[in-house]
């Protein structure tokens, strides 16, 4: 049945570098069809089995009220768990300190860095080497463990940061316990572990440059923050970009251990962010409902977000060609 | 997306990183001003110790005697190792690293293997369907892992793997990023030597052994062990599998943490345990460690 392809197809481009040796024309091009077909088996496989496969059954989940347990039945409720997402005002919350987290991160994984590697340029190579490596160390730390280093860090029996406070003449609390500091906190981690990334990935960026711009510019008397304004940034933007998406995309994934080791989203939901909130509606309240309905809007609204970004920064970036 | 995904590495790739005598888009070396090198130097050291410290914190914490804990010395002396001690008999710190590792392993080289394989065929060949089996892997990197968690644990559940570290692994055997880094990789490949292999008549299967994977060494080194290192701090999916067991470190840390309380050296003990084999391969292979994170720009 398979041999019936139509050989009219035989013009393909992949026809061309298939071998020919063995049992005749059909033959050739069916092999030259499935081929790449089968090199991409094991990962479309996984791929529609543990993503898109569950995309689909979230969509399906959204739609009905389930506690998660395999004997209870599944009560169809329309879109009532989207008008009661929406109503929520943990939800408000969560996407509000979601903003929060995502325009702080922006300091640490952006603007913070374009200045250390502007700074970098100051110093010469193999010391820019080293002090950009220490800078990165912190990226590497687990997840947990850096909240552990942390929450001793800021603890107020015998912590560092107290006691410099303290010796300032300041009294710190427990800041993870503060409802106006926790998310300060957070920040602080997460952009801790943040920095050195973004300066290695500017830095990168900014090695990819042509120097002859600026020696060139130098030359006609431009000075250093002019070089910097109308060369070196419009150039690094195809780079600012793609940390800028990064950022949105994957803050709130940064966040999430974070949170989840140290406030467990208090205290009274001033560090939740909305995956934290994913996780609780689906894994302490056990409403496959509303979770599943919560994260199609999230989806949603990221997908969309994405491609704006990716639209704008087309006409936005400026490439040295 | 895929636009931004694959412009950070092609413009590294022009100029390797960490080339000492170049100029950072500013001024020739001759035009710096003494000033300025020195505040940079002050400015970065600074830097660096504050992103240092809290990880020389923790290992100085940790190497400290337990009456010590609180002492606010910049020197563990004198170091002990009975932190150390305490957490390898309280916890199951052996098997956890090793669990952990073999974990991290059983991901990577997965994530590594499909993706090589699928990057091959996008690289090589025009088929129908390409652009729509392409979009297929930007789409799923697009698709936050939140909002599958709840289908991907019920089938987990279903399959008997709940508490198991099988049940951690099998979902993250592939991943669409490493299929996109790497497709990039093979598309700059001299299409001259797969044609030369094809007149030799090697099959496709020996030409990708034999003549593409051992010319891509480096790309495959970085992005293995970047795998390996995001495997290694994965943190939300064994949480949810693992919640009845400590078979993984970091989950393993975490009820530590809540356990011990403010047993600080302790706490800070197993922590250290637990960064020490990502500090190990950043110290060892810091080259492939950075041109990957380059490269990449995940997680």
């Amino acid at each position: 049945m398979f041999v019936e392809v139509p050989t009219s197809v035989g013009g393909q481009p992949g026809a061309e570098i298939t071998d020919t040796r063995s049992r005749g024309p059909k033959w050739s091009v069916l092999r030259s069809h499935l081929t790449p077909l089968l090199y991409l088996l094991p990962a479309v496989a996984l791929l529609v089995v543990w993503v898109y496969k569950p995309l689909a059954e979230t969509v399906g989940l959204s739609f009905y009220k389930w506690n998660m347990i395999p004997t209870t039945p599944k009560i169809p409720v329309g879109l009532e768990n989207y008008a009661t997402v929406l109503s929520l005002p943990e939800l408000h919350q969560a996407l509000w300190n979601t903003v929060l987290y995502i325009a702080a991160f922006m300091v640490f994984s952006l603007v913070l860095p374009v200045g250390i590697a502007l700074l970098c340029g100051q110093v010469t190579g193999r010391w820019r080497t080293f002090y950009q490596a220490l800078i990165f160390v912190p990226f590497l730390v687990t997840p947990v463990a850096s909240s552990a280093i942390w929450r001793w860090m800021f603890n107020p029996e015998g912590g560092t940061i107290p006691r410099i406070a303290a010796s300032l003449g300041f009294e710190m609390g427990n800041i993870f316990r503060d409802p106006k500091l926790a998310l300060l906190g957070v920040v602080v981690v997460v952009g801790w572990q943040m920095l050195g990334f973004g300066v290695l990935v500017i830095s990168a960026g900014m090695a990819g440059i042509n120097p002859d711009y600026s020696s060139a510019a130098s030359l006609d008397g431009a000075s250093r923050s002019m070089i910097t304004r109308r060369i070196t940034l419009p150039l690094l933007s195809p780079t600012l970009v793609f940390l800028a998406l990064m950022t949105i995309l994957l803050g709130a994934q940064w966040a999430y251990p974070v949170i989840d080791v140290l406030t467990q989203g208090g205290p009274s939901g001033s560090t939740t962010n909305i995956y934290y909130l994913l996780y609780e509606f689906g894994f302490r309240n056990f409403d496959a409902g509303l979770a599943a309905a919560a994260g199609m809007l999230f989806f949603l609204g990221f997908a969309i977000i994405a491609l704006v970004f990716v639209r704008v920064s087309d006409r936005l970036s400026f490439y040295d060609n | 997306m895929a636009l931004v995904i694959v412009d950070a590495p092609s413009r590294v790739t022009s100029s390797p990183s960490g080339t000492d005598a170049r100029v950072v888009g500013d001024q020739p070396v001759a035009a710096r001003s003494r000033g300025r090198v020195v505040t940079g130097h002050v400015l970065l050291a600074l830097l660096a110790v504050v992103s240092v410290f809290p990880v020389y914190w923790m290992f100085a914490t940790a190497f400290r005697r337990p009456d010590d804990a609180l002492s606010a010395s910049l020197i563990p002396w004198p170091p002990t190792l009975e932190n150390f001690k305490y957490v390898w008999e309280t916890i199951p710190m052996a098997s956890m690293l090793t669990n952990t590792f073999a974990m991290a392993a059983v991901m990577a080289v997965s994530q590594l293997l499909v993706a090589v394989l699928a990057a091959y065929a996008f690289a090589r060949w025009n088929f129908f369907g390409k652009q729509l089996l392409f979009l297929l892997f930007v789409g799923s990197w697009l698709v936050p892992f939140q909002v599958t968690m709840i289908p991907n644990y019920l089938l987990i559940s279903q399959m008997g793997l709940l508490n198991t570290v099988a049940g951690v692994v099998i979902p993250n055997l592939c991943g669409a990023f490493g299929v996109l880094l790497l497709r990039q990789h093979m598309e700059a490949f001299p299409h001259e030597l797969l044609d030369a292999s094809v007149m030799d008549g090697q099959s496709s299967w020996a030409t990708l052994w034999k003549v593409v994977l051992p010319n891509m060494k480096p790309a495959l080194a970085a992005l293995g062990i970047m795998l390996f290192i995001s495997a290694w701090n994965e943190y939300l999916w064994p949480s949810l599998v693992l919640r009845q067991s400590d078979a993984l470190v970091q989950i393993g840390i975490r009820s530590f943490m809540g356990a011990e309380g403010n047993n600080w050296g302790a706490v800070m003990a197993a922590s250290g345990l637990a960064c020490l084999p990502i500090f190990l391969i950043y110290l060892f292979l810091q080259r492939y460690v950075v041109d990957a994170f380059v490269r990449s720009g995940l997680k």
